[in-house]
């Protein structure tokens, strides 16, 4: 028996949204310690990790533990049914090969079930080590959000390099190119604001800029994002949610094969 | 005291800093809570240790330099910076903790908003209200002409009481006249009043706040007020408006510092601060001073500015004069010449629509070289306005619109489409009478013809022709069936992902690492 309820149901759309362009069927793992899931992209370029602690829900039951494969745009689907800010109940019995999404209006005048067939979905869970970063760059999600569109109108790489003077995003196309520099900031009106750069060395990399664009679809979640990055290591693009967990998207880098790509 | 009033106060300095990202420096916090300001300190520095993590620090520093070894200097230092301004004192100098807020705020300005807007409060308080200002309760100066009250004790003597009582009836009474509302939301009418709703709408939220937390303890009996008031005689009621201005000037010079929003209202500001200067209390009245001087210079600038501004244009305009005063007809030359603006204006304004024009044609001729005649055709025909549109004029139109090369497969693609582009061709194209259509066939050489011919009223009698090509098309070889689908496909989808992918997935896969070689299966 799996019950969890949501007071802040806009949040799981946000988390849907975020995910379905990178990923089309992923396993949903409860566990008694929260709600995951980890799915890579069809490419095996890309992966997703999402987390919902199960102190997060106004009310968590899990039995025991459940995987349940879902078909992420028809989770979508169903969830664009729900209001901003409906409640939303996800229930499932143990063996059932069906899901329940109840959305009850705030004032509790509604009342929708939803009920989806779930599906079988063999997928290989990674096993991710913690790993030390060579530098993490905190900033505004909405700047990185706008930094990879704009980047991606030019080039389709973009190449991430982290000195102590900041982040500079830079990327050629046809056209011409392109270089976003942001500078470490801590003196702001909010700490939302602020770019916040650690780094133990230098570190430079090159990225799929399709992927990253995808990445930022979850910018509602989180007013930051931090991104991680270590030579001979995937970018962890980090968007905490609320109290509650995170979502973190990896990508793989792209294999610099000539030196002189790099700045 | 210590333990039960640090359990107090810890969540609301936490909600306060962390929620509503105010700063909270040990003044505040010794006047909000009416502690001492020593055990303010306190409090403060056992907070930062518990939250170090989530707020950062100002510390203040005192002691003698060693530059100057005369000198007794404070620094305030962030966090970042202590170290490096521990150097600048000589061996010990004392560190305590100055305010606590969520960030380093930008403008400066803010780390004293907070006390100030508290301060005024306190003072704009009615005069039988005792309050920590006014009876100096924690002050640490002791000296002969500093006044202090503890638990209803006079501590010192020969105060200037009276003075500074007057002095806060006066503001007071300002603020009470012209609002008719309790004396905490100052802020509220002033920013209205000012035209600085932008930059005090950022801080309203701290500073009511703080109004709000003084209110609380505030007990305000109007009458006492009015007595006040009518206590203050002639020169006051003239003063009446003013003096409210002036209170909002102060505020005016709280947020002095965002200067660019506030100018419009600084002229105002100026003349309020004059009289307002009298109504100040002691802090405020160093605020004030300051104010005016920000105020002062800032409206210098400004007037430079506008003079600068109005003598580029004016001087233009003379010398224009000067140039064709030879000239009988001078105001002829003036006009013609000073009114450049209106020429570009009326230039552009006919050049755009011949660019437009232009644009119209040039868009198909660089598209495609085949939508061109095509195009060019429906042009042609457009006044013309015929209602049925046929099942090939919504082909011609819905290729047109994509913009790409007309084969066969297009046709047959379109054919099946033919509904769902009804709409679409129906609001952007009129059909004609007499329209081109667009025939592409496979000649005797094996290579693609395309051809446009004119199609009449009787369309009916070209349609086998169109079926007849479909046929080829799903005759030829498969490769280029292929391309022809991939080519649909790209120019179908006007996202740019689908133009992309195709292009470069090739290359893409040879440099892309691959997830799974960074992260083994469990």
């Amino acid at each position: 028996m799996l019950e969890l309820r949501l007071v802040q149901g806009s949040l799981l759309k946000k988390v849907l949204e975020s995910i379905r362009e990178l990923v089309t069927d992923a396993n949903f793992d409860c566990s008694a310690t929260g709600f995951s899931l980890q799915a890579m992209d069809s490419s095996h370029v890309a992966l997703v990790a999402l987390l919902l602690r199960s102190e997060g829900f106004e009310h968590y039951r899990c039995d025991r533990n459940l995987s349940m494969g879902m078909n992420l745009n028809n989770v979508s689907k169903m969830l664009r049914c729900a209001g901003n800010d409906d409640i939303i109940t996800v229930k499932a019995d143990d063996g059932s090969d069906t899901v329940t999404f109840m959305f009850e209006s705030p004032n509790q005048d509604k009342i929708a079930d939803f009920e989806m067939k779930l599906m079988d979905i063999d997928s290989e869970h990674l096993g991710i080590p913690d790993a030390e970063y060579q530098a993490i760059v905190r900033m505004p999600s909405s700047e990185f959000a706008r930094i990879c569109k704009d980047l991606s109108s030019i080039g389709d790489t973009v190449i991430i390099s982290v000195t102590k003077e900041g982040v500079k995003f830079s990327t050629a196309g046809d056209i011409g190119t392109a270089n976003i520099v942001c500078r470490q900031n801590k003196t702001v009106d909010k700490p939302e604001e602020a770019t916040i750069i650690e780094m133990q060395e230098p570190v430079s990399l090159t990225f799929a800029l399709r992927y990253l664009n995808s990445f930022t679809k979850a910018t509602p979640l989180s007013e930051t994002v931090a991104i991680s990055l270590s030579s001979d290591l995937p970018v962890v693009v980090e968007y905490k949610i609320a109290e509650m967990g995170y979502i973190r998207f990896y990508l793989a880098p792209k294999i610099e094969e000539d030196d002189d790509m790099k700045p | 005291m210590a333990a039960d009033g640090a359990l107090e106060i810890f969540p609301q300095i936490q909600a306060l800093v962390l929620d509503k990202l105010q700063v909270v420096s040990y003044k505040w916090l010794s006047r909000n809570f009416s502690v001492s300001s020593n055990y303010a300190k306190r409090l403060l520095r056992e907070f930062a240790e518990k939250h170090c993590n989530e707020l950062e620090v100002i510390y203040t520093l005192s002691g003698w330099l060693k530059s100057e070894p005369q000198a007794y200097c404070v620094k305030l230092a962030s966090t970042y910076k202590l170290e490096e301004v521990k150097q600048v004192f000589k061996d010990n100098c004392s560190v305590q903790v100055y305010s606590v807020q969520a960030c380093i705020p930008s403008d400066l300005a803010v780390i004293w908003n907070a006390e100030f807007v508290q301060a005024e409060e306190l003072f704009n308080q009615p005069l039988t209200e005792g309050n920590c200002l006014r009876d100096n309760r924690f002050c640490g100066v002791s000296n002969s002409f500093v006044k202090r009250i503890v638990d209803g004790k006079h501590v010192g003597a020969a105060a200037p009481w009276p003075m500074n009582g007057k002095r806060v009836a006066i503001e007071s009474k300002g603020i009470s006249t012209v609002k008719g509302q309790p004396i905490q939301h100052p802020q509220q009418g002033s920013g209205a009043k000012n035209g600085m709703q932008s930059s005090i709408a950022v801080s309203s939220d701290n500073s009511e706040k703080v109004a709000l937390d003084a209110a609380s303890k505030v007990t305000k009996p109007p009458l006492i007020k009015e007595s006040v008031s009518g206590g203050n005689t002639g020169k006051n009621k003239g003063q009446n408006v003013k003096s409210s201005s002036g209170t909002t000037s102060s505020l005016a010079s709280l947020w002095g510092n965002a200067s660019a929003k506030s100018k419009p209202a600084a002229p105002a500001a100026e003349t309020a601060i004059d009289t307002s200067i009298a109504a100040a209390t002691a802090e405020a009245q160093i605020c004030a001073h300051e104010a005016l001087d920000a105020a002062n210079s800032e409206d210098e600038d400004h007037h430079n500015n506008h003079k600068r501004e109005r003598n580029s244009v004016s001087g233009r305009k003379r010398r224009v004069f000067l140039d064709f005063s030879d000239d009988d007809d001078e105001e002829e030359n003036v006009t013609s010449l000073s009114s450049p603006d209106v020429f570009k204006g009326k230039h552009a304004a006919e050049s755009l629509p011949k660019t437009e024009s232009l644009l119209d044609r040039s868009k198909p001729n660089t598209a495609e070289p085949k939508g061109d005649r095509l195009s060019d055709g429906l042009d042609s025909t457009k006044g013309k306005n015929s209602s049925l549109p046929s099942d090939a004029d919504e082909r011609i139109a819905s290729i047109t619109m994509g913009g790409i090369s007309l084969k066969k497969k297009t046709n047959s693609y379109n054919q099946g489409d033919t509904d769902k582009n009804n709409k679409d061709v129906a609001t952007t194209s009129t059909s004609p009478k007499r329209r081109k259509v667009l025939k592409t066939r496979i000649d005797d050489r094996g290579r693609e013809v395309t051809e446009v011919i004119w199609e009449g009223e009787t369309a009916d009698s070209n349609m086998p022709e169109k079926n007849i090509s479909v046929n080829d098309s799903a005759n030829r070889p498969p490769v280029a069936n292929k391309a022809q689908a991939a080519g649909i496909a790209a120019s179908t989808n006007p996202g740019k992902g689908g133009n992309k992918k195709p292009g470069k997935g090739g290359l893409k896969d040879a440099k892309q690492g691959n997830i799974l070689s960074f992260f083994k299966r469990v």
